[in-house]
């Protein structure tokens, strides 16, 4: 029993981090129906760029933030326009899927250059502190962790419900022909979109990189993950991908505190699976054009 | 005139290794033949059907370990023993391709990419962990064959050379019939194909079946020519982004396509690791290569060198 | 009409054409060195220097590196200077089967030296067997390499990796009854390695009574060691022991850290061992007392040790503490090489094959030799963290004066 609340408290803790970066990625999907591979990517190289401002300025993960935030809204918003805009129309379906998947590669490329391959982690002072409730240990870390993602899923909200940027994306989401005929600029729309997609990684990115120690390649391990919880929560839909994290993350933890850590990875597939045999288009996807 | 060219290939292939090149040049030309199968195979389905699997891999893994197992649990005679069971590792692979096919293939075809990387990954823990079957990460040993050290490499190349014909008598069966109408209006409009009475899922599954099936054999040939396998590199991502880059540099949806991208990513690829060695550019170089082809030449070589006549 | 059918046939014509450029292309290019007897001594090994195993690899590479510039400031072998050539596997077994291929069979080298990791070791041996090649090789000591049973490989450390927690067992097995631990947990990462070092361990154990309160094989994505170590802190063994790799090992400690249990008996086969990786992921303060095992450490009196370490600092900077094992271990395998030509007058591949097999070899790992199948019969040391320190502790002949501390003492303290 104690062993299963335990894996509860984890599973929720962590499914806090998941459901930021899950976010981004569904929020793209929304707007520009591209499934972006490179998401993963993009939370390791914002994990790196804290790492290294940790390690060069001692500067604090939590704290550098704001301005890896940017620097990854730019990124962002320069390979929307580099790589997806000049897709053709025709290609763009099957293409993007693959352009996105090249961009990862690119981004691990790049990582594995600058970084080589040794697996790093911000070793903060308060990193192996923990807060006893009860008889359960509550790392420190992953509360802070926990409480970010939530704001940071809270900013996220508020620009999609309360800004005219937001309004525009959400129209797009919904209905892009709609919103074009509203005059909505569709190809503003996607870049800054996608840049608000990568921007999410950021924040996500700094608290990886405290909780787990990463290298250039795993952004594999992410990526299958974070695609999991997006198709069980329903692809564009922002509330869906919360949801879905803290389910897949809760469940994972469980199993790996009650059974064995050996097949916690499978249960992100298992889920996947049953999702898709019993309600393809997810929790909140809306079954027909526009989801699966 | 499609049948020359085949079989003048294919006797140029035959030939080769008459002709006395080293065993280094022997052992490049079963990777490359190896890559050139599986490009072709996947072909079927990210090509012809339209759906971009990016989970092969895991069947090549299935291919190696089944083939790991028939040898662990048969005592082999002779060396080519191995190889008369590779249709029964096509077969396996083709049987668990089915209905994981007839599940992921009835949602759209970017949600079927997401399914197909969970599998790679789910596949790769069940090899880590099924440790009684696999060996897990200890690794499944092959038996060592016992080919003469003049022409070791000369079984493999040859076995290899048949799977190409059969993958590439596939494709230009499928090019050629109903099955492969069916898949080009499934590829242009699902729905509508639908619509017109098109058995869309069947054909989708069909031909996913077949694509892993062969890909399952490949896999079994190189278990068989390394002589030993570890679940990290027998499912491997790597294998099937070379399998979807060669597969896209080629020409999707084309005969030769494949395996003209297969022959040039191949050797490029060992030669360039073996001269410049130690450059760690090697993974940006791949994924420039694959940005480039998409943007520039989003239809390949084939296609692009051929002016393409109006559907 | 004309130019696109002769397009169309260009297509699988330029295939055979690319079929053929390649061997016709290599067969002129074809270097004739390394057949003569004089010249250099050319020796050949595929090292990863990108992909996973690059870091290692590139440790691999200096002690190679190193052993070359010192023998050839005395002279080389035989007369002959050194010449290493090295090409990257990119950590794939299937390039590293190429390498050596295109080592022995294009470049023909005079011999080759093994790669890094058991995974890569066992498909390139192959190779060299089919080829008659020696196959002397740093980092492939997992069970499987040896189960090949090839009569050319020698494993270049004082003993297989199944064996490297032995001395460990040896240590606390020595102790009076009254002061071993009576209980142990083990937590093992799924790695050929890694595994069999700890099940070899448990083995040992719990034949001397010894009882395993908790045994988990954990796979190599594991990310969160919390759900593991919370049930190991559960069931408060006396003694943990840890079949660990580097990440694993890390994520256990700072684990345990955070769940504040300190076990009094604690040995990690991998990872603790890292003299400066240790102490930076998991807290300079946390180390004390835990222990590991390991073949080379500075200090060491092992034959040529010295001037390694020296040779070793004035090339890279640092200090002795910061010497990465595999680099020891690649220079074992060049002293192994130096030591059959000056033993036999002879450099070539069947000499090294046939006068391995028997006798004791010096090198800086101590003294090692092998058995048929390539087996090193030697063992480990066991060190200890102490004072931010790592220190030999056990066999008391190698140990340098310093004794093992137990119990371990808390986090924190030092």
């Amino acid at each position: 029993m104690h062993a299963l609340i335990q894996g509860v408290i984890l599973g929720v803790l962590t499914g806090g981090v998941y459901a930021l970066m899950a976010s981004g990625q569904t929020l793209i999907f929304g707007i520009m129906k591209v499934i972006n591979l490179a998401q993963g990517a993009f939370v390791i190289l914002a994990a790196y760029l804290a790492y290294q401002l940790f390690v060069s300025f001692g500067v604090d993960p939590f704290l550098s933030i704001p301005v890896t935030t940017v620097v990854m809204f730019g990124l962002g918003v320069g390979v929307q326009v580099l790589f997806l805009r000049p897709l053709r129309r025709e290609d763009k379906a099957e293409l993007s899927l693959l352009v996105t998947f090249a961009v990862a590669l690119l981004v691990e490329g790049v990582l594995s250059v600058t970084w080589n391959t040794t697996h790093r982690s911000i070793n903060t002072s308060y990193a192996n502190d923990s807060i006893s409730l009860w008889s359960f240990q509550i790392t420190e870390v992953r509360l802070w962790a926990f409480l970010l993602s939530l704001a940071a899923l809270g900013g996220l909200y508020l620009v999609l419900n309360r800004t005219r940027f937001g309004r525009a994306v959400r129209a797009t989401v919904q209905n892009p022909d709609a919103a074009l005929l509203l005059g909505v600029e569709a190809q503003r729309v996607s870049a800054l979109g996608f840049g608000l997609g990568a921007a999410t990684a950021a924040a996500a990115g700094s608290i990886y990189g405290l909780l787990y120690p990463f290298n250039a390649g795993s952004h594999y391990d992410l990526i299958s993950r974070l695609l999991s919880i997006v198709v069980l929560g329903g692809m564009g839909s922002v509330g869906g991908a919360v949801i879905a994290a803290m389910i897949v993350s809760t469940s994972s933890a469980v199993v790996a505190s009650t059974l064995s850590p050996v097949w916690s990875e499978m249960t992100f597939f298992v889920i996947l699976l049953l999702v898709l045999l019993i309600r393809p288009q997810g929790i909140f996807g809306t079954a027909g054009r526009g989801a699966i | 005139m499609s049948f020359l060219r085949g079989g003048a290939f294919f006797a140029a292939l035959v030939a080769l290794p008459l002709f006395g090149f080293e065993h280094w040049v022997m052992n490049l030309l079963v990777f490359v033949l190896i890559a050139a199968v599986l490009a072709s195979a996947w072909n079927l389905v990210g090509g012809f059907a339209g759906y971009p699997s990016l989970g092969h891999a895991a069947f090549f893994g299935i291919g190696a370990y089944t083939l790991g197992l028939i040898c662990k649990g048969h005592e082999f005679a002779s060396p080519y023993g191995p190889f008369f069971w590779l249709p029964v590792v096509g077969l396996v692979g083709a049987l668990i391709g089915w209905p994981f096919a007839a599940v992921s293939m009835r949602t759209r075809a970017d949600v079927f990419a997401i399914v197909t990387i969970t599998l790679l990954f789910v596949a790769q823990t069940l090899a880590f962990n099924l440790r009684g079957i696999t060996g897990g990460a200890q690794g499944l040993a092959l038996p060592v064959a016992r080919f003469p050290v003049e022409t070791f490499e000369w079984p493999y190349y040859y076995v290899l050379v048949i799977l190409l014909a059969l993958a590439m008598g596939l494709t230009f069966l499928t090019m050629r019939s109903k099955v492969g109408l069916a898949l080009v209006a499934v590829r242009a409009d699902e729905d509508k194909a639908r619509g017109i009475g098109v058995p869309v899922t069947g054909v989708k599954v069909l031909a996913f079946a077949v694509s892993v099936g062969l890909t399952a054999m490949v896999g079994g040939v190189w278990a068989y020519y390394q002589s030993f396998i570890y679940p990290q590199f027998a499912v491997d991502p790597l294998i099937t982004i070379a399998m979807v880059l060669m597969t896209f540099l080629g020409g999707r949806a084309t005969l030769w396509g494949p395996i003209i991208g297969a022959f040039i990513l191949e050797t490029g690829q060992q030669y360039l690791a073996y001269t410049l060695g130690g450059s760690r550019f090697y993974l940006i170089a791949y994924a420039l290569v694959f940005l480039l082809i998409m943007l520039v030449l989003p239809r390949g070589i084939v296609p692009s060198l051929v002016r393409r006549r109006s559907a | 009409m004309a130019l696109r059918n002769r397009l169309r046939r260009a297509a699988p014509i330029g295939a055979v054409a690319l079929l053929l450029a390649v061997p016709v292309g290599a067969c002129s290019s074809q270097s004739n060195q390394g057949t003569s007897k004089s010249g250099p001594l050319v020796i050949g090994a595929s090292i990863s220097l990108t992909g996973d195993f690059a870091d290692p690899g590139k440790a691999v590479k200096a002690g190679y590196d190193l052993w070359a510039s010192t023998v050839n400031a005395k002279g080389g072998i035989l007369g002959r200077p050194v010449q290493f050539k090295i090409v990257d596997d990119t950590s794939s077994p299937d390039q590293v089967v190429t390498n050596y291929q295109n080592l022995i069979n294009k470049d023909k080298v005079d011999l080759v030296v093994g790669p890094f990791s058991t995974l890569l070791t066992i498909p390139a041996s192959q190779v060299a067997k089919r080829y008659g090649y020696a196959f002397l090789e740093p980092a492939g000591g997992g069970p499987k390499v040896f189960d090949q049973k090839l009569d050319n490989l020698f494993f270049v450390q004082p003993a297989p990796v199944v064996k490297q927690g032995d001395v460990f067992a040896d240590w606390v097995l020595s102790l009076p009854a009254d002061q071993r631990p009576k209980t142990a947990a083990y937590t093992e990462l799924d790695d050929p390695f890694a595994t069999p070092i700890a099940e070899n361990l448990r083995s040992r154990f719990e034949a001397a009574g010894i009882k395993t309160v908790y045994k988990q094989v954990y796979p190599a994505e594991t990310q969160d060691y919390s759900p593991i170590m919370a049930k190991v802190v559960a069931v408060k063994p006396d003694m943990l022991v840890g079949g660990t790799q580097s990440e694993d090992a890390y994520g256990q400690v700072k684990s345990l850290v955070q769940l504040k249990f300190s076990p009094p008996f604690m040995f990690l086969s991998n990872g603790a061992n890292s003299p400066v990786e240790f102490p930076d992921k998991v807290g300079a303060g946390n180390t004390t007392g835990i222990m590991s095992s390991g073949d080379w450490f500075p200090g060491s009196t092992a034959a040529g040790s010295a001037d390694f370490a020296a040779a070793y600092i004035k090339a890279h900077g640092g200090t002795a503490d910061s010497i990465d094992n595999s680099s020891a271990e690649a220079y074992a395998v060049g002293q192994v090489i130096e030591a059959v030509a000056k033993k036999t007058g002879k450099i070539d591949n069947a000499t090294i094959i046939s006068t391995l097999h028997q006798g004791s070899w010096p090198t800086v790992l101590g003294d090692l030799s092998w058995d048929a199948n390539g087996a090193p019969t030697g063992s480990f040391h066991l060190v200890q963290w102490q004072n931010g320190k790592l220190v030999p502790v056990f066999p008391a002949a190698t140990a340098a004066g310093n004794k093992p501390l137990f119990p371990k003492p808390n986090w924190g303290s030092g």
